[in-house]
């Protein structure tokens, strides 16, 4: 059965690399392109792991990771933050709020595609 | 009178006539102990052993006494000290710059500006971390990079892909990259200078514009003198950018204003009067303190007044105005010593504050400071203040009733620069502590 991918990113054009990219691999994608709404989002989706961006319009990256794993249900979903935001102090805030991992942009597709297949356990 | 290098001078002078210490201490009548002492500036001199010392070595007294900057000395340690690897022999210092004052200046001004570079990379460092402009210019070129990266390597893909997907991705890749290149031009135009007019980056305009003219534009004191046309004519000779000319013309329309509102005919021989004590001239012209602060600092050099150096911080202890003395130097950047009163002003406004500055290689200078709300005080908030102080090695010259109750302080003038071990103020290192 295929992993289901979830994309929360505002850029419309990363989107589309990204789920053309996920869905060659054999994924099913996902996306929603604002940080309002996201977590009904993710748990409507319930999807297998989160990329999740940080600037998003509304309400940030780090928040909605924040109110995830707050969450009763959706506490334990892999989320890999996927920003712009490169910085130590960024880095390190994403992995003190929770972030299964951190990449930042611009990226290598081989890279992404890897690390995404890692975290769903294939 | 500054005498932390006279010592240096007399070992030159009597160097250069050939006299052996002895020689020079049986004439003046004193110890060749003694004058080894005095000529490695660990004692005073007395006015009768100067007169000796200066009739020996056949200089003015005057000039004995005066001819070295103790500022400049401080300075070129400072360049000395700053170049690390370099083994610059520091304990010199002062010997250099009685024989080479020319030398020892050109390498103090170019202290000064390398510190003044040092100080506009720092807050464009700043400011690049903190300005939201730039970050989210910064974002966006980075999405957009993603964008072009990221689809790059999928039309490079051998797996290929049909057509109308490969048409879209192209698509997709110009018009990332025009967006790229326009808020690439967009960055550029919006941190390009408004001018391309000369900037002086070492000092202020108007700071250098008074240093020209010995701290007294005559133009702007004159009564009679359209004010406006006089000042059009300062800005005229000066090659400045939009924002340095703004400001000059602020400075010198402030200077105007000092000058109307304190004519120097009627303040100077007033001033004589009152023995220079600000206190008695601010209730005499019934102006404030920091008024007649200024103008005291903006008189025609006369040799029967004292000099007085000039130091305006905002509530953060960030310099607004400095006027320097050759014999007293003041910080451009960052704090002073925090034992000033300047400081201290800052937690009593409108209350002055007297002190005589202990300098730690012997010199002393008298201080009075006064700091000042800038706006209305608001509950639960104090307003803001600034503060201001004048300051003058020539105390002897005052009224006696302004210095005679003023405690004594043992300060510096920054913490790299004073040995002053036990100072509970200290905030970094000597750097000349071996």
């Amino acid at each position: 059965m295929s992993k289901t991918i979830a994309v929360i990113e505002d850029e419309p054009f990363i989107i589309e690399a990204l789920q053309f990219l996920l869905e060659r691999e054999g994924f099913v994608v996902m996306t929603h392109s604002d940080g309002a709404g996201a977590v009904e989002f993710i748990k409507s989706v319930n999807p297998d792991m989160v990329i999740l961006d940080n600037m998003l319009p509304t309400i940030s990256g780090m928040q909605i990771l924040e109110t995830v794993r707050a969450s009763n249900t959706i506490a334990t979903l892999p989320i890999l933050m996927l920003t712009a935001k490169g910085q130590k102090k960024d880095r390190s805030a994403a992995e003190q709020a929770g972030a299964s991992l951190f990449m930042t942009k611009p990226f290598a597709n081989a890279d992404l595609v890897a690390n995404v297949r890692r975290m769903v356990g294939l | 009178m500054p005498r932390t290098h006279l010592g240096t001078r007399i070992r030159s002078l009597r160097r250069s006539m050939g006299l052996s210490q002895k020689n020079l201490a049986t004439t003046c009548g004193i110890s060749p102990p003694y004058l080894n002492l005095i000529e490695h500036n660990r004692r005073g001199i007395s006015g009768r052993t100067l007169i000796a010392l200066a009739g020996a070595l056949k200089v003015d007294p005057a000039d004995l006494s005066e001819g070295m900057e103790t500022a400049l000395v401080d300075r070129v340690k400072k360049a000395a000290l700053s170049a690390e690897n370099l083994r610059v022999e520091t304990d010199q210092t002062e010997e250099f710059t009685a024989r080479f004052p020319g030398y020892a200046r050109l390498i103090a001004r170019l202290q000064d500006k390398a510190d003044a570079q040092e100080h506009d990379f720092a807050a464009l460092t700043d400011q690049m971390q903190n300005d939201p402009y730039f970050s989210e210019a910064i974002h966006m070129m980075l999405s957009s990079i993603t964008t072009i990266r990221s689809t790059a390597e999928i039309l490079s893909d051998p797996r290929g892909m049909d057509a109308g997907q490969s048409r879209k991705f192209t698509d997709n890749m110009r018009s990332e990259a025009l967006r790229l290149s326009q808020t690439a031009t967009d960055v550029l135009a919006h941190y390009e200078p408004s001018s391309g007019a000369a900037t002086s980056t070492d000092i202020s305009a108007f700071e250098a514009l008074l240093e020209q003219h010995d701290h007294f534009l005559s133009d702007l004191e004159q009564s009679s003198v359209n004010v406006l046309q006089a000042i059009d004519a300062q800005l005229q000779m000066q090659p400045l950018s939009e924002t340095d000319r703004a400001q000059m013309h602020a400075s010198l329309q402030s200077y105007a204003q000092m000058a109307q509102s304190l004519p120097i005919n009627l303040f100077l021989p007033a001033a004589k009067a009152a023995g220079f004590n600000p206190l008695r001239l601010a209730a005499e012209f019934q102006t404030n303190l920091e008024a007649i602060f200024f103008r005291l600092a903006h008189l025609p050099p006369a040799p029967d007044q004292p000099r007085f150096a000039l130091l305006q911080v905002d509530g953060a202890g960030a310099v607004m105005y400095r006027k320097q003395l050759p014999s007293f130097a003041l910080p451009r950047f960052g704090g002073a010593c925090p034992l000033w009163p300047i400081y201290r002003s800052l937690a009593h406004p409108l209350r002055p504050l007297a002190a005589m500055l202990d300098m730690p290689f012997g010199e002393r200078v008298f201080a009075l400071s006064s700091a000042y709300p800038t706006e209305q005080a608001s509950i639960p908030m104090p307003a803001p203040s600034e503060s201001v102080m004048l300051a003058t090695p020539d105390y002897a010259l005052l009224d006696p009733a302004l210095t005679a109750t003023a405690p004594s302080l043992a300060v510096g003038l920054q913490c790299t620069i004073c040995p002053r071990a036990e100072c509970s103020a200290r905030r970094s290192d000597y750097l000349l502590q071996s």
